[in-house]
């Protein structure tokens, strides 16, 4: 589909899926602003809350054998549509609390009354960033609001791909499967996972969304990802890892299919004074669940007389290279940026 | 060398004893992968050698483009003579206004002649071709599924879907946005394009693909190109993402101090 405004409106509204919903792809000018004339940042940034879909617990799923059903290959059949079920990305470590800048009603409710940081360990819910990076996350969030240079600027929302691990907390993603291949199509990049625990791409390549290789144990898919190259962020609020970054990522899935816990584990001494662990609540999305533009951004298939079934459509954002109120930081000509 | 010997033999037979079109659609190629449902499966990585991206027209050898003599049959393209003139602007705007030029998607059939490998994977319900150049994911309905009923969605990469005839997979891709070129000679068309793609095993490492392309805004009458898909056998090969449309911008990503 062509999504020229993608990025700079699902910017908008990835506080409130409700405002996606009312707000889809389809500007018929593709060259005009997303935001009518008269909205200011503050007021597209300024949800009313965080929305009833999203949840504020994490369950707890254990690493157990795997009695659910399979691939002809053997892996567990985690196949379908997912999505995050506590919040998008607009920050890392409270979740519900909106964005820099601009918080969402459920930030003035007693911090219990949200969802956890996605931080799991340590147990204070912070990443363990060394001081001079500390200092780095700290200068973004406080420049997110108002962009004064180009690195301020979200690259999400340049259309850059949301790498690892933010595909996760933005648009619901499909997994399909394959013999020794788990597949991602995100909103924002593909991940191929490798079912062969190696070799990984040579250390000087750095890529968005990083080399994956893994495996199953039970009902977990443990993924290396290595390769990073630290760009993407891994929300508003500036949290990162650099181009140093290890991530052991385990799926843990739970054994009714319905359910999986990402839990994904970063050592980066350049960056981080010890190892650190996120998770990420997901859930299923079936033929039962209504679909959207957000958590289950799928279509109804055309197949009269047929049982409802649901289908992926193409997601293309590579055309909006602004940042999120339509200005330009810094960004050279929009002309070639390939000479092959 | 058992196993080419007994198929060189049976190709030399059906040379002789079966029509060249009729071969094409029908005649089973021995020793291919194929799914549990008999399907051929053509999983894995691919890459043409032909120099289709560079102008599907026969052409010498330039500055930008190496020779070849063409994949359209036929030789030129029937271009209507209002869009020959824009065909013929976008050939000297090349070297700024191509496409890919910002790495966006190139639309189809171009992605799969570009010369960067792409990977297939199959399922008995559809085809998931994921490109290595840029964000480009087509997934190929083989389920019986119809176009969607929505039809100006305009698709970088069309509205694919496919059903078997025998071992060919033919697939009718609608659409389509016109943001997209076929070549970089500045080939083009309009959002009516229509594609139909057929899909066979020419042997296990070998894959004909074929485009019947259709544009009435563009083109005089339908026409037709054939290519060939090598699978990429290298060592250890993989896909490397190459989301290039992201290098305008690389340099201020990550946070770093000296910022």
């Amino acid at each position: 589909m062509r999504k020229t405004l993608v990025a700079a409106l699902l910017a908008a509204v990835i506080a409130n899926p409700a405002f996606a919903q009312e707000n889809p792809d389809s500007d018929p000018n593709p060259n005009s602003s997303p935001f009518p004339a008269s909205a200011s940042l503050s007021s597209v940034f300024n949800p009313a809350g965080f929305g009833s879909e999203w949840e504020n617990t994490v369950p707890v799923i254990a690493s157990a054998p795997w009695s659910g059903p399979r691939t002809a290959d053997g892996q567990p059949d985690v196949s379908g549509n997912w999505s995050n079920t506590i919040a998008n990305h607009a920050n890392f470590t409270d979740p519900q609390a909106g964005d820099p800048g601009y918080p969402s009603t459920a930030a003035s409710l007693p911090r219990g009354q949200r969802a956890p940081s996605r931080v799991s360990d340590p147990a204070g819910g912070q990443i363990p960033y060394l001081p001079a990076a500390r200092a780095l996350q700290q200068d973004y969030e406080r420049n997110f609001p108002e962009p004064s240079h180009a690195w301020h600027v979200e690259p999400l929302a340049r259309c850059a791909p949301a790498g690892v691990p933010k595909s996760f907390l933005w648009h619901g993603w499909e997994i399909r499967q394959y013999p020794g291949i788990v597949l991602f199509l995100f909103d924002s990049g593909t991940r191929i996972v490798h079912l062969d625990d190696g070799p990984h791409l040579n250390d000087s390549i750095k890529l968005w969304n990083g080399n994956s290789h893994g495996h199953w144990e039970g009902n977990t898919l443990v993924v290396n990802v290595t390769n990073n190259n630290g760009k993407a962020l891994f929300g508003r609020t500036g949290d990162f890892m650099s181009e140093n970054a290890t991530v052991v990522e385990r799926y843990i899935f739970a054994e009714d299919g319905k359910r999986f816990n990402y839990v994904a584990t970063f050592t980066d001494p350049t960056v981080y004074s010890r190892p650190w662990t996120a998770t990420v609540p997901a859930r299923r999305f079936t033929e039962a669940d209504p679909t959207d533009d957000w958590f289950n951004n799928v279509s109804v298939a055309n197949r009269p007389g047929q049982p409802l079934l649901h289908e992926r459509l193409e997601q293309v954002c590579v055309e909006h290279n602004g940042p999120s109120d339509g200005g330009l930081f810094d960004l050279p000509p929009d002309g070639p940026v390939i000479d092959r | 060398m058992k196993r080419k010997l007994a198929l060189s033999f049976a190709l030399a037979t059906l040379c002789v004893t079966v029509p060249l079109d009729a071969q094409e659609q029908t005649a089973p190629v021995a020793d291919i992968p194929r799914l549990a449902n008999g399907k051929p499966d053509f999983s894995g990585i691919w890459q043409t050698l032909s120099e289709a991206d560079y102008d599907l027209q026969p052409h010498e050898g330039r500055r930008d483009a190496p020779p070849s003599p063409g994949v359209v049959e036929g030789g030129a393209l029937p271009y209507l003579p209002e869009a020959l003139a824009r065909k013929e602007q976008n050939f000297a705007a090349r070297a700024t206004d191509d496409p890919r030029l910002r790495c966006y998607v190139l639309g189809v059939p171009r992605s799969v002649y570009y010369p960067a490998p792409f990977e297939i994977f199959e399922r008995e319900r559809d085809l998931t071709l994921v490109h290595q150049f840029g964000h480009q994911v087509r997934t190929i309905h083989t389920n019986g599924t119809l176009h969607p009923e929505d039809q100006h969605q305009e698709f970088w990469l069309g509205d694919s879907r496919g059903h078997w005839e025998g071992d060919t997979l033919v697939v009718d891709v609608t659409d389509f946005s016109d943001a997209t070129w076929f070549d970089r000679a500045g080939d083009y068309h309009s959002t009516d394009l229509h594609v139909v793609e057929k899909w066979r095993f020419v042997d296990r490492n070998t894959i004909s693909y074929t485009a019947i392309v259709e544009d009435p805004q563009v083109y005089s009458r339908p026409w037709t190109i054939e290519i060939l898909l090598n699978r990429r056998r290298d060592k250890n090969f993989e896909l490397i993402e190459d989301y290039c449309f992201t290098l305008r911008y690389d340099k201020f990503y990550p946070h770093k101090a000296t910022q």
